[in-house]
């Protein structure tokens, strides 16, 4: 990423809220919240009222689209529970409430259609028993998670789940839906040469391993057709060997590139792509920042119970010398670029799709939080549009923000800190960096960012005589 | 609640899978660990000072050989009809006051069990007294002349054959000589040391049955050869095999003193080796090692001890002017032979009052003449070696503390025949050690230790025997290499004139004659030596056998202040 600071704010500005036209949508600027979300919604995949609360933040907000948070197919690939899910029919009424709330707003809403595969991080009660789906019997070498390689007809049932997704989606009334196939959820599994070792016809070289995703694009669109608006999340590298460097790396940069050109499939395939990185979730590339070690020992022990590693974890990241060792690796595994990770990827990959149609955008994700940097990248043909997620859980109202200044104050940005992915396994997702918030003493600025954090509940579900009180 | 019904999940079952291998692997480890602490590592008392380690430190000889501590303990306990009062000390073996262990004993813990077993210094310490004198003094490095070890090995052959030793006369034993054992140790000792002991001490009797055969070694004798060919090689042993003459060839023991000069000379009494080294790992073989226990920085620490460890002076007055003369006809007709000390000077005359009996005025004096002596030698390589390794004060510590002698002429190029080996048929002395030493030995002894860089190779068969330097060779008495001659003295007396029959045992020495009394009013326990005996002959060596009276004696008189 190269801003170029010699644009006035107002040229950012236009280049940032120009609309951005798909092949079968449009969003009114280049602004798009990533997937992201709390553990608001039933246990049971069915959503609740905080999630109607979260989506119209955003929305009101001013981006131009929004991109649920990671939507299971099934509860068999569910990271977290109580996260909606698009499982069965009987999910469709909630999603079309929420489309109704987010486009009463002139915001979009894109469902992101997922399966972890073995990145199932709680995968609750319901898979307690059962081994996590993956291409792979080999478990997931940061958390320890068990799974098992799927067999020919459980492809193909995921692969009609994801379908039935899709049109449960368009259904719903959403505007379209994206296949997560980036950070090492189910299709990453399958596309990345650093973990799929199958031997069958899923397994190989890159055509190969593509061949789950690619089938998974022709069954939504025999479902719902060419003109519903379909994108795809991928790694632009997959770094699988961040952690353990006697790990496969995984895929590179013309491998990717290689699977983005099948996967426009002579033009029926894909309508977008967005890009991001890292065969895992969490990984240092993703998202790009700190790691709160402290957070990590009082909120990752849940995960004790679902990874053969995840106590070994626990133990390093609750030691101070294990963890600040362990934190300080993770920080140069990163690197020093967190704003614009992904835009060398996302500059090739659209290089490359768009010399085979032009009609399909890029998006980016990574740390996006300045004009110039956004309008910078738009501008220099790294990507089309850039997706957001922390930046904008710290401030609801970016765009706004991003239409008069180039930024937040900056006691108000984003810090990167990562607090808000920790937090999300056992508390209500939000900003839990303290120092952002107002307050003389640690106790006001706690309580502000508590406020903040638990503002997602209002309006509650059951809007009675003293919430009403109050807000008069 | 069922299995049926509470099953473990996926995760759970991995997880208590993988816990059950990390405990067996600990438990593993920790066994491995117990048994290497226990079973494989061995453990040695670490002694500060060099002369320490000489008289108690291990050499590896218990690992295969030694008795565990209580039972050494207990059998003088169990044997009192045997060994009185006196216990392991009737084998002339010297305990100090504080000791529990008497000296040339090392300790090492094996397999969990304290064993007790010899080191070099059971062999190599002497002792002398002055007459009239009570006190002992003890000399680290010197012949022993107290060691009666065939004795000793014949006891033990016999407690190994008695029926009488048994599982309850050693835990009885070992009651009486104060050992309170913890029930763990009386199991130990009860059920794994005591058949083991019993079966040790079969063997032993088994393979050295041909002791009984042999004339008496006595005291300050080792037969050196035989019991290794027997032990180390499973040599036969029987009437068949071997001649009488070859089957008593029991020595003195040498002194271990100035090793570095020795290096190239031709060692042990028949010069059979010129390495000091392979001859030091050889002795330790001896001693009870074996190439499997064999502790090489043991060894090597004595070694490097022994290189510059002086001679000690002679206790006595010596008369200068006398000595002077025998300066004179000891190097005409020793010295090609048998090196030489440094030239006495031209100042004898304080040479008698500062060599006091006891040595108490050592020092200025001596330390001025030294350097006088030094400047004398002049340009000799072999004398500057050893030469400031010579402390100027007492040497040693403790009991042990001496003055060392004066500086001593190795040089093989002054003295042609130093270090040599001459013909069994002019030297003429008693051939019974010569003839214990086989070419097949040699074969044999040049295969141990194959595979390690310090294999042995330089054992060899010579044609008669060596010629030693002759520092400190007041405290090397009695002489030849069979101990049978009583006296510098009457070595220098023809054969016939020799004493025919004397009696070993006492370390008073003969101040005039230079040697220990032989004489049956010596104190002492004593034991005859007959010289008409199969290896005890005096023969040979008639060397300065015609001089005059006033010549020996001032050929006597010179060797004191080697």
């Amino acid at each position: 990423m190269n801003p170029d600071r010699s644009f006035p704010h107002e040229e950012n500005a236009r280049v940032i809220f120009a609309p951005l036209a798909f092949r079968n949508l449009t969003i009114k600027n280049r602004i798009l919240r990533s997937n992201i979300s709390g553990t608001f919604d039933d246990y049971d995949g069915h959503g609740g009222h905080a999630r109607l609360n979260w989506e119209e933040k955003f929305a009101k907000g001013g981006v131009g689209a929004i991109l649920t948070s990671f939507t299971p197919v099934a509860v068999r690939g569910r990271i977290l529970t109580r996260y909606a899910m698009i499982d069965n029919d009987d999910k469709i009424p909630f999603w079309r409430a929420v489309a109704g709330r987010v486009h009463g707003h002139d915001c979009k809403l894109i469902m992101q259609l997922s399966h972890s595969g073995r990145q199932q991080d709680l995968g609750g009660v319901e898979n307690l028993h059962r081994k996590a789906q993956s291409s792979t019997d080999r478990r997931d070498y940061f958390h320890g998670i068990l799974c098992q390689a799927m067999t020919r007809p459980e492809i193909a049932e995921v692969v009609d789940q994801f379908a039935q997704g899709a049109r449960r989606a368009r259904e719903a009334g959403l505007d379209g839906v994206e296949l997560h196939g980036a950070n090492g959820y189910l299709i990453t599994q399958f596309l990345s040469s650093g973990i799929n070792d199958r031997k069958d016809e899923y397994g190989g070289n890159w055509e190969a391993r593509a061949r789950f995703v690619l089938e998974i694009i022709r069954a939504i669109r025999a479902e719902v057709g060419p003109d519903f608006h379909l994108q795809m999340k991928i790694n632009g590298e997959d770094h699988n060997s961040w952690l353990y460097p006697w790990q496969k790396p995984g895929n590179s940069l013309e491998e990717t590139l290689k699977i983005c050109r099948l996967l426009l499939d002579d033009g029926k395939g894909v309508d977008a792509f967005h890009v991001s990185s890292g065969a895992t979730f969490p990984h240092p590339r993703n998202p790009p920042g700190d790691l709160p070690m402290r957070d990590l020992a009082r909120w990752y022990d849940g995960m004790i119970s679902q990874g053969t590693r995840a106590g070994f974890n626990h133990a390093i990241f609750s030691n101070r010398l294990t963890a600040a060792t362990f934190r300080a690796y993770w920080r140069w595994r990163r690197g020093k670029v967190i704003e614009g990770i992904n835009l060398p990827y996302a500059r090739a990959i659209r290089e490359v799709v768009q010399a085979l149609d032009p009609a399909i955008p890029v998006i980016c994700t990574g740390g996006f939080q300045h004009a110039d940097a956004i309008a910078g990248a738009i501008r220099g043909g790294e990507c089309d549009a850039v997706s957001i997620a922390r930046p904008l859980i710290a401030n609801n109202d970016l765009p706004q923000i991003l239409q008069r200044a180039n930024g937040p104050e900056p006691r108000r940005e984003c810090s990167y800190c990562n607090k808000c992915l920790i937090n999300d396994l056992e508390n209500p997702l939000g900003c839990y960096e303290v120092s952002r918030f107002p307050g003389d003493t640690f106790e006001e600025r706690y309580d502000a960012m508590i406020a903040e954090v638990m503002s997602v509940f209002h309006p509650p579900a059951f809007d009675g005589p003293v919430q009403q009180e109050a807000r008069s | 609640m069922t299995q049926d019904n509470d099953p473990l999940s996926p995760v759970e079952k991995a997880v208590r899978k993988r816990r059950r291998w990390l405990w067996l692997i600990l438990v593993a480890v920790l066994a491995w660990l117990v048994y290497w602490l226990v079973a494989v590592n061995q453990y040695v008392v670490a002694q500060k000072s060099e002369q320490d380690h000489f008289l108690h430190g291990s050499i590896g000889a218990e690992t295969a050989n030694g008795l565990p501590y209580w039972v050494f303990k207990a059998l003088p306990e169990i044997y009192r009809d045997k060994l009185g009062n006196e216990g392991w000390g009737r084998f002339g073996l010297i305990t100090r006051d504080g000791d529990d262990l008497p000296l040339g004993f090392s300790r090492r813990v094996v397999s969990g069990v304290e064993r007790v077993w010899f080191n070099c210094s059971l062999c190599h310490v002497g002792t002398y007294r002055l007459p009239g004198s009570d006190h002992q003094y003890l000399i680290a490095g010197a012949p022993s002349n107290n060691l009666r070890l065939q004795e000793m090995i014949v006891f033990l052959i016999e407690a190994g054959r008695d029926p009488g030793l048994t599982p309850d006369a050693l835990m009885q034993g070992i009651r009486d000589a104060g050992g309170d054992l913890s029930w763990p140790e009386r199991l130990i000792y009860r059920h794994l040391a005591f058949p083991r002991v019993k079966d040790r001490l079969q063997w032993v009797g088994e393979r050295l049955a041909f002791i009984h055969r042999q004339e008496p070694w006595g005291p300050g004798r080792v037969d050196t050869f035989n019991p290794y060919k027997a032990i180390q090689f499973n040599f036969p042993m029987d009437e068949r095999h071997i001649s009488t003459a070859a089957l008593n060839g029991a020595s003195d023991y040498p002194a271990i003193w100035q090793q570095r000069p020795r290096e190239g000379m031709n060692l042990h009494w028949d010069g059979n080796n010129d390495s000091v080294a392979e001859r030091n790992l050889s002795a330790a073989l001896g001693a009870g090692v074996t190439p499997v226990t064999v502790d090489r920085q043991a060894i090597r620490r004595i070694e490097i001890w022994m290189q510059t460890l002086p001679a000690p002076r002679f206790p006595g007055p010596i008369d200068a002017a006398k000595a002077q003369r025998g300066e004179t006809l000891f190097a005409r007709h020793c010295a090609a032979c048998h090196g030489r000390g440094a030239p006495l000077g031209d100042r004898p005359a304080g040479y008698a009052e500062i060599n006091a009996p006891g040595g108490g005025a050592y020092g200025a004096a001596y330390d001025a003449r030294d350097t006088a002596d030094c400047a004398a030698l002049g340009t000799d390589r072999e004398y500057r070696a050893a030469a400031p390794d010579t402390p100027r004060a007492s040497y040693g510590e403790g009991d042990f503390a001496y003055p060392p002698a004066r500086p001593y002429d190795y040089d093989q190029g002054r003295h042609p025949c130093l270090g040599q080996t001459v013909a069994l048929a002019r030297i003429g002395t008693d051939p019974g050690r010569w003839q214990s030493y086989t070419r097949e030995f040699a074969a044999a002894q040049n295969l141990l230790y194959a595979g390690y860089p310090w294999r042995f190779h330089r054992f060899r068969k010579t044609d008669g025997y060596a010629s030693q330097p002759l520092d400190g060779i007041w405290a090397r008495s009695p002489y030849l290499h069979n101990g049978s001659v009583p006296t510098l003295r009457d070595l220098l007396d023809p054969p016939r004139a020799r004493p025919a029959q004397w009696l070993r045992g006492s370390d008073e020495l003969d101040l005039a004659r230079v040697g220990y009394r032989s004489d049956g009013a010596a104190p002492g326990r004593l034991s005859p030596y007959d010289t008409t005996r199969p290896g005890n002959s005096n023969s040979g060596h008639e060397y300065g056998v015609t001089l005059r009276d006033d010549q020996k004696a001032a050929l006597v008189e010179y060797m004191k202040t080697l």
